[in-house]
């Protein structure tokens, strides 16, 4: 059954997916710079009325838990991503590198770049996560 | 081929360009059609405390600004700080400044930048590292730069060490971008030889990334294309006669093209590889670059021979014929003449690097944000310690 993106079941299917991504397990091995937060920002329209956070709680290959939060909350992990819908769809489909995506100012990151570049990998193998994901999106 | 069908890119430039010897002393009318009222000159501690310029080039802005300048932070230093942008910060708070004013080089400009987040924003500077997170308009700034290499003066980018953690910081937002940049080729005059060439190689640099970089687009090329032929042939010029104002004034330019090439299609492991060098044995960037520049390009041949080998056309060599490789290979071939003629060293030995640190910079440089656009993706830091073993 597809999962609507983003809910609670979407972000729990990312969770298992992650845990069960040999490729992920391995580029994020070294990974113990904390959480990450990717914020979709509201688009009443199609129902998602407030920004809503999903936090992963990544470290050293593993996803350790994965939720939904407000957006303020989400601005407390030390990396967060932030994009409108649309951005998001095009990363879950391949269509956005995220790391391209954020130099070309279509994701907004606050904290430091040079981490994230080392893991370009690891962000590589996440989005192949997502699109394991039998995914719903709410503007189709 | 050059381009396929996945092209896609963003392309910013939005800095009006005003250029002209003589062009400083327009800055007042700048500031007023900013609507700026108190204006704050920002610039490099060098160039107001020592004789390294035969002009007071402070003096001519601040004597343009007239009553609109309220005061001048010159505390600025080569590898500026976080603590320096606060502190410029917290003086042009209680100037009640409205607009900013950068006259130098990079350090200056990136210095102003970061000044213009905390005197808009509030806060920290350290708050805000990240990529387009400011979510609107920062203070005015007007550029005046005083050396020709950086292209700060038209990049959305400003890289502000943190000297208490020991790291450098990124910020990179649209809203960076600065409003205004005066090329006057008056207020380089007199810059010394080495800087001229060390600064030139930066622009150069930035010119070659652009091209080779995996986010290359045509609008990028266009400006990175001419920007090697205006360098090629100006940049001698200018190291040879330093009061060569045409000279003087044509590789200003170049280097605000380059910079407008590689501030929208990123830069390479040049640059990533002459951050670490710079940062561990105090290579200056310009110098790092030209030195690393003709073994990178070897390093990542097999990618793009095709843009390597336009690189070595616009270096003036005569490709036509040769076999795709053997034509690419010519543009490392250009550099290392190009760079002999205008005094640069060759190797990283001359510049006081040790080759005990080489490794520890190659696991640095896997971490700096230029290594991603590499047109060659590097995951493993023995590719890159094998490229800094060949320069040094």
């Amino acid at each position: 059954m597809a999962l609507s993106f983003p809910s609670i079941e979407w972000v729990e299917e990312f969770k298992r997916q992650i845990n069960s991504s040999e490729g992920y397990k391995k580029a994020g091995a070294t990974w113990t710079a904390g959480v990450v937060a990717l914020v979709t920002l509201a688009k009443p329209e199609i129902g998602i009325k407030e920004d809503v956070g999903i936090w992963l709680d990544l470290h050293q290959g593993v996803c350790r838990d994965a939720k939904i939060v407000t957006a303020e909350d989400a601005q407390k992990a030390p990396f967060c991503i932030t994009g409108d819908y649309a951005r998001w769809k095009q990363v879950i489909r391949k269509e956005l590198e995220p790391v391209k995506g954020m130099m070309q100012g279509k994701l907004k990151l606050k904290g430091d770049l040079p981490t994230i570049v080392r893991f370009v990998k690891a962000s590589q193998e996440l989005v192949e996560c997502t699109t394991r994901i039998e995914t719903k999106f709410l503007d189709e | 081929m050059l381009y396929d069908v996945n092209l896609n890119f963003v392309f910013r430039f939005p800095t009006k360009i005003i250029f002209g010897p003589g062009t400083a002393k327009e800055v007042g009318m700048e500031v007023e059609e900013l609507k700026g009222t108190k204006a704050l000159i920002v610039t490099d501690r060098d160039l107001v405390k020592t004789d390294l310029v035969k002009t007071d080039l402070v003096k001519i802005v601040r004597d343009a600004l007239g009553a609109k300048c309220v005061g001048v932070f010159s505390e600025v230093t080569p590898d500026t700080g976080v603590h320096i942008v606060n502190s410029g910060s917290e003086y042009g708070r209680t100037l009640g400044v409205d607009i900013l004013v950068s006259v130098g080089g990079g350090s200056a400009i990136d210095t102003a930048k970061g000044m213009a987040i905390c005197l808009t924003k509030g806060g920290r500077l350290e708050d805000y590292a990240g990529l387009n997170i400011l979510g609107g308009p920062v203070m005015s700034h007007i550029v005046i730069p005083t050396t020709a290499g950086t292209g700060s003066e038209v990049t959305y980018a400003a890289v502000i060490k943190d000297h208490e953690q020991k790291r450098k910081l990124l910020f990179a937002d649209n809203y960076l971008i600065p409003n205004v940049a005066i090329l006057d080729p008056n207020m380089t005059i007199g810059l010394p030889k080495r800087l001229t060439a060390a600064t030139g190689m930066d622009a150069l640099s930035h010119c070659i990334e652009a091209i080779h970089s995996m986010q290359s687009e045509p609008i990028a090329d266009a400006l990175a294309f001419h920007g090697i032929r205006m360098i090629r042939e100006f940049l001698p010029k200018a190291v040879e006669n330093g009061g060569d104002v045409v000279a003087r004034g044509q590789m200003l330019i170049a280097a605000t093209i380059a910079g407008a090439a590689f501030s929208n299609a990123q830069v390479g492991m040049v640059h990533a590889l002459a951050h670490c060098v710079g940062a561990r044995f105090g290579v200056p960037h310009g110098i790092a670059n030209s030195i690393l520049l003709p073994y990178c390009i070897l390093y990542n041949l097999d990618a793009c021979p095709d843009r390597y080998s336009r690189i070595a056309e616009a270096m003036g060599k005569e490709v036509r014929g040769m076999d795709l490789m053997k034509a690419g290979e010519q543009a490392a071939m250009a550099l290392w003449e190009f760079t002999k003629t205008i005094g640069m060293p060759q190797t990283l030995r001359e510049v006081n690097v040790k080759e005990s640190g080489l490794a520890q910079c190659a696991n640095d440089a896997l971490m700096d944000g230029a290594i991603v656009y590499n047109p060659k993706p590097i995951f493993d830091p023995a590719e890159i310690l094998k490229v800094y073993q060949k320069a040094f």
